[in-house]
């Protein structure tokens, strides 16, 4: 065996689209043990409540990532509502549930895209994204913005999707489908993709369970658990779902499962354009929340579960508001993933677990 | 909403247990958060079995407690049991990756337990809306005694006239004497809050009293002379 010796990754790096540090303590090109810092983009948003009324934070809220910023509002605004006994009307349900799907599909997307990249597969990675433009795009039509959507709020949402738009989508949809399928084909049939990702950072089941992991990370574990399975909101007017799942726990499953996640939001956003219920689109919410209320609320990101905390004060303001971001509660299981790997596969270990710092720090 | 969840008071002492039984159990660590209050600070610790999220509740942690970690049980907490003694100011027992108080680099020393002007307002306003809540309810619940008033009246009615207009004099002078006495204190807690304020300031704030009181009673003298 040869001298451990600690080479340092990120947190600037080619592979990382955001700050992460690593010290890899390697001993014959074999990590023995990842020791993660995080810290470098903390903007402390969660103490803003303090200046900003429960309407308002939605927005700050919505600004914790731009990859997430369409669940994050969804799961402030219900988190608002449970602390407040609103009840939204079905229809602004199905349309968060409807944008929430097409986030997802954009961020595993983008995903695809980096992780090609980072697989020197640079035209996989121009495909990935030319297919997640045409998801924006859809964003722009229905809320004007691409990235952050400002469409929620509490008690429903801004905006409705008629049915002409709605037409429109399952039709861009479709095409999106079509293509995509081609892209995954290759991507999981390809013979460097599986040389670099088969066998390659693998968790066990018995890991995952005791490490807590949540999103794809886990379910490519095998650990049944998706919070959409628990039919919040209109998921629980969905016909069949079945959280997608593999049973190798290295990093091939983890694009399988990403992958196959793409089809599945597809298939629920026509299955819901198809049930769409007729009526209001939101509920006027008056008053404050009480002093000591508090709830708690979880909410299926495109890498996993969020939970989020507010407890009232009486005021518009909140007293506490929290957000345990999916990719803070898989830091634990990246770093066991890391041990014992080649320091070569160190990048698609932490690719596949698709981490999102600005959402961790917050 | 298809799940169920329960906030449950522990103490510092049984979070390890907790912590064991609940692994026991095969239930799943969702997180660890901290909020400050006037008290201390509660700690919060999330388990989830099931659709049943439990919400395990240490509250008024002071910052000479010492937590010990639950990490060695669910490795995920050692994120927020760095983020919480960094941001907080909370020590925590054996972190399985303890980082020291390095975890994240902060301007200012446990910012989260800084009370912000804009939180005192906050507070200060809820106090106040909830003290005009209570006013109400009171005002309401002294209504009760306007019917005891008039039936007072119809009681001094039926009495011997020169009696009834002893009884009418004592409790006028009784009603006098309770409004001076009120009008004394108010006076009293103005004068303190004048003291307290800047010199300047309260002058001003005397002045524009004293320019209202000369105002009403030239107003009062007025109504005298056109009676």
């Amino acid at each position: 065996m040869g001298k451990a010796t600690v080479i340092p990754f990120g947190p600037q790096h080619p592979v990382l689209p955001e700050p992460l540090h690593l010290d890899l303590v390697v001993q014959d090109e074999k990590v023995v043990e990842a020791i993660p810092q995080i810290g470098f983009v903390h903007r402390g948003l969660e103490k803003l409540v303090e200046t900003r009324d429960y309407n308002q934070f939605l927005y700050v809220c919505e600004r914790i990532c731009g990859i997430c910023a369409a669940g994050h509002s969804i799961g402030y605004a219900e988190t608002i509502e449970r602390l407040m006994g609103v009840e939204v009307p079905k229809r602004a349900e199905y349309l968060r549930v409807i944008w929430h799907e097409l986030s997802r599909v954009h961020s595993h997307l983008l995903w695809l895209g980096l992780a090609a990249d980072a697989f020197g597969f640079e035209s996989l990675f121009m495909h990935a994204w030319r297919l997640r433009e045409r998801v924006l795009d859809i964003f722009e039509k229905t809320t004007g913005g691409r990235v952050i959507l400002s469409v929620v709020k509490v008690g429903g949402v801004h905006r409705d999707i008629d049915d002409s738009q709605m037409k429109e989508i399952i039709y861009v949809l479709d095409g999106i489908m079509d293509d995509y399928r081609k892209i995954m084909n290759t991507l999981l049939t390809d013979y460097s993709v599986k040389n670099r990702t088969v066998g390659v950072g693998t968790l066990s089941h018995e890991e995952a369970l005791a490490l807590s992991m949540v999103g794809p990370f886990a379910r490519a574990s095998n650990v049944n658990y998706d919070v959409r399975s628990l039919g919040n909101g209109a998921y629980g007017d969905l016909s069949d779902f079945q959280p997608i799942l593999d049973a190798q726990g290295d990093c091939y499953a983890r694009v399988k499962v990403r992958c196959l996640e793409v089809l599945q939001s597809i298939e629920i956003i026509k299955e819901l354009a198809a049930k769409m219920p007729a009526g209001d689109i939101s509920v006027t919410v008056k008053g404050s929340p009480a002093e000591g209320a508090e709830v708690c609320n979880v909410l299926e990101q495109p890498r996993g579960e969020c939970y989020y905390y507010a407890r009232g004060n009486g005021s518009k303001n909140l007293e506490r508001m929290r957000i345990r971001t999916p990719t803070s509660q898989n830091i634990a299981g990246m770093v066991s993933a890391l041990k014992g790997c080649d320091l070569a596969d160190v990048n698609m270990v932490i690719l596949t677990i698709d981490p999102c710092i600005s959402c961790t720090e917050r | 909403m298809a799940f169920q969840s329960e906030f449950i008071n522990i103490a510092i002492a049984d979070l390890s247990d907790c912590a064991a039984n609940r692994k026991a159990e095969g239930a799943r660590y969702v997180q660890t958060l901290a909020v400050n209050t006037e008290a201390g600070v509660d700690l919060i610790y999330t388990f989830m079995a099931g659709d049943k999220i439990d919400n395990y509740k240490i509250p008024a942690v002071s910052k000479d407690d010492v937590v010990p970690s639950i990490s060695q049980d669910f490795l995920a907490a050692f994120v927020w049991e760095n983020e919480i003694h960094d941001l907080f100011g909370i020590t925590f027992e054996g972190i399985a990756i303890d980082f020291g108080g390095a975890f994240y680099d902060l301007a200012v020393k446990e910012p989260m337990t800084v009370i912000s002007p804009a939180q005192l307002a906050a507070r200060e306003k809820a106090a106040k809306i909830a003290a005009a809540k209570a006013a109400k309810e009171q005002a309401q619940a002294a209504s009760a005694p306007a019917n005891a008033d008039a039936e007072l009246e119809a009681k001094l009615a039926g009495m011997d006239p020169e009696k009834a207009a002893k009884v009418r004099a004592a409790m006028e002078a009784k009603a006098k004497k309770e409004a001076a006495a009120k009008a004394a204190e108010k006076d009293a807690e103005m004068e303190a809050k004048l003291a307290a304020m800047d010199p300047e300031k309260a002058a001003k704030v005397r002045a524009a009293m004293e320019a209202k009181a000369k105002k009403e009673a030239a107003a009062a003298a007025q109504q005298k002379e056109g009676e």
